[in-house]
């Protein structure tokens, strides 16, 4: 269980992580997503007391981290894949994290099996892919078989087989009564992985609720309609309280509505139209409406110049 | 929750379980054991350890044949002038001849314990498995001196034992009954100890290798030589002596068999005390910063 209050950090006058509150719970896979520089590292690293909160709490398991006596056997933690010593072998990390905490070699060969690193574990981490990276901070995260797990974007830099691999690994933690927290920038991803997710958008918890309830409030239907009279099809509409987006010209979304009444109206008005199609919302779509205004590094689309209705009333007068 | 984590690689459920994994609480003396395991699995390790050996045991030698040449040379010389030349070249100024070059290698040492971890990342996993961060530190410490103190001391051993036929036949041995000689050379052996842990102290307190080891040699080397001129140069502002014997090098100096170069020193043990002093406060500049620093 990982419980914030309020946590908030600061570096100079930028807020990274903005007073944020939420309760990881036991038994499931909980998803932190986010885009990119939304706060969701600085969270992680402030959980395991890398970093010092500039304001607010978090505990793990009822006490602030760095508090317990064992942490390595209450909190597990993958932090941005290689906080590894590139000049020492897999093995010897292992073993050298072992030994803070009186941890058998046995266990460091398990969790070396656990991971599929036997082939490469005599070797130095300085020439391992961004994948074997990931399994052996997945490895040194298991060593003192934690009730706690935090894995930050666990499945970058991992062929299909290890993503496979990660997802049924945190479900099956999950499913033995611990928390796993894990991060991503994927809707997707995390869709497959959680059971319950925290949305994050410069530094500010946009949602926490169950996978499923995010995903059928993705499900806002969304109607294409294709016409030589757009513009005064989308008077039209929007004086029937629905939401009209102008693609492109001739190129009409309409939320709010479903394609029988938009058709309808259409007909009413003696508008041609020379497409009408349903279209459901996916994840992805759910997820970057939901962070659109919180994404840091905001990329032009090229493909779709944003051309409002204003902008085809504009152009009409 | 007691359940061991025994899923299997392939990624297929996995339904069994073994017995619970044994987590000790960590203790200091885990943390000990553990930055033991982290120095020796680092070749850079080995490759500073053997350089302090062929430093120290490389400088002997050629200083031992520096006194051989000079012996030869002075075949004819009254018992008087070769008391002298003995006096300047003695034995434990040739055993620990190579001791300010071997306090720079151990110091590279020192100083990447700490870095090595910074440049990496490892210090993220480091603080995650100890949260109180210190005794991470000072567990470094403690691994560092050891080594380096044992190191120093075999490899002077071997320095005596390699150049004992040359200085025997020059009547320049170790004499092991004089204090004061026995003194110099534990003197050399708590020096290269001191510069050591000042690196690591240093290297904690700058996080950054080139940055850790370039201050080192210039507190240790570059400064040193400046006041040295200046105190030829300007002998009569006084001040300059105070500054000289003050300094890191200079005061640590005097413990060693080449103490004794300036008119103006400290006692051996007031000047060892000096450095010593130094390397606590490099050392609780480093602490602060690593306990109430991020990461």
């Amino acid at each position: 269980m990982i419980e914030a209050r309020g946590l908030t950090k600061r570096y100079g006058a930028k807020t990274a992580v903005d007073g944020v509150t939420f309760t990881v719970q036991p038994g499931q896979v909980t998803g932190f997503l986010g885009p990119n520089g939304a706060g969701k590292s600085t969270t992680m690293r402030m959980i395991v007391g890398l970093d010092r909160p500039t304001a607010g709490t978090v505990t793990v398991n009822g006490k602030p981290y760095g508090a317990h006596r064992r942490p390595l056997a209450e909190v597990g933690a993958l932090l941005d894949a290689k906080a590894v010593h590139t000049g020492r072998t897999a093995r010897n990390h292992l073993l050298a994290m072992a030994a803070t905490h009186g941890i058998p070699t046995r266990r460091v060969d398990e969790v070396i099996d656990l991971t599929g690193l036997q082939p490469v574990a005599s070797k130095r981490v300085g020439g391992f892919s961004l994948g074997m990276g990931q399994r052996l901070g997945i490895a040194a995260a298991l060593l003192g078989d934690p009730r706690t797990l935090i894995l930050d974007e666990p499945v970058n830099g991992l062929d299909p087989e290890g993503v496979v691999w990660v997802r049924n690994i945190a479900k099956y933690l999950a499913s033995q009564g611990r928390t796993v927290f894990l991060s991503s920038h994927l809707m997707s991803e995390v869709a497959l992985t959680a059971d319950h997710v925290l949305v994050i958008g410069r530094g500010r918890i946009l949602a926490d609720a169950p996978v499923s309830e995010i995903v059928d409030g993705a499900e806002r239907k969304l109607v294409r309609v294709r016409s030589p009279q757009a513009s005064e099809l989308a008077d039209l509409l929007k004086a029937n309280n629905t939401t009209v987006e102008a693609v492109e010209p001739g190129l009409l979304e309409v939320r709010g509505s479903n394609a029988a009444d938009v058709g309808e109206l259409a007909a009413a008005s003696r508008i041609v139209l020379h497409e009408l199609t349903p279209v459901a919302s996916t994840l992805e779509e759910a997820y970057m409406s939901l962070t659109a205004d919180s994404v840091e590094y905001q990329s032009e689309d090229i493909a779709a110049p944003a051309a409002t209705t204003s902008d085809l009333e504009g152009s009409k007068a | 929750m007691s359940a061991t984590v025994t899923a299997p690689a392939g990624g297929a459920a996995p339904g069994t379980t073994t017995e619970r994994v044994p987590v000790q609480n960590v203790s200091f003396f885990r943390v000990l054991r553990s930055e033991w395991i982290k120095l020796w699995t680092l070749r850079s390790t080995w490759w500073t350890l053997a350089s302090t050996i062929v430093v120290l045991v490389g400088f002997a030698l050629m200083l031992a044949l520096v006194v051989q040449l000079a012996g030869d040379s002075m075949q004819g010389a009254s018992p008087e002038e070769q008391a002298q030349m003995g006096g300047f070249l003695g034995g434990t100024m040739v055993v620990a001849a190579g001791y300010e070059m071997a306090a720079l290698v151990v110091a590279v040492l020192g100083a990447l314990m700490i870095t090595g971890e910074y440049s990496t990342g490892m210090i993220r996993s480091t603080f995650a498995a100890v949260p109180g961060r210190l005794p991470a530190l000072f567990g470094k410490a403690v691994v560092l001196a050891l080594v380096t103190a044992v190191l120093t001391a075999i490899a002077l051993a071997l320095s005596w034992l390699v150049t004992y036929p040359l200085l025997n036949s020059n009547d320049a041995t170790v004499d092991f009954g004089d204090g004061a000689q026995v003194r110099s050379l534990l003197g050399t052996v708590l020096y290269v100890t001191l510069v050591a842990l000042f690196a690591l102290g240093l290297g904690a307190l700058l996080r950054h290798t080139a940055g850790a080891i370039f201050t080192l040699v210039a507190i240790f080397l570059v400064v040193p030589t400046i006041v040295q001129i200046a105190t030829f140069a300007a002998a009569q502002l006084e001040w300059i002596g105070v500054v000289n014997k003050l300094l890191p090098s200079v005061a640590g100096a005097q413990i060693t068999p080449s103490a004794g170069a300036f008119p103006d020193v400290l006692d051996p043990w007031v000047g060892i005390s000096v450095l010593a002093g130094y390397t606590l406060v490099v050392l609780a500049g480093a602490a602060a910063r690593l306990k109430f620093q991020d990461a």
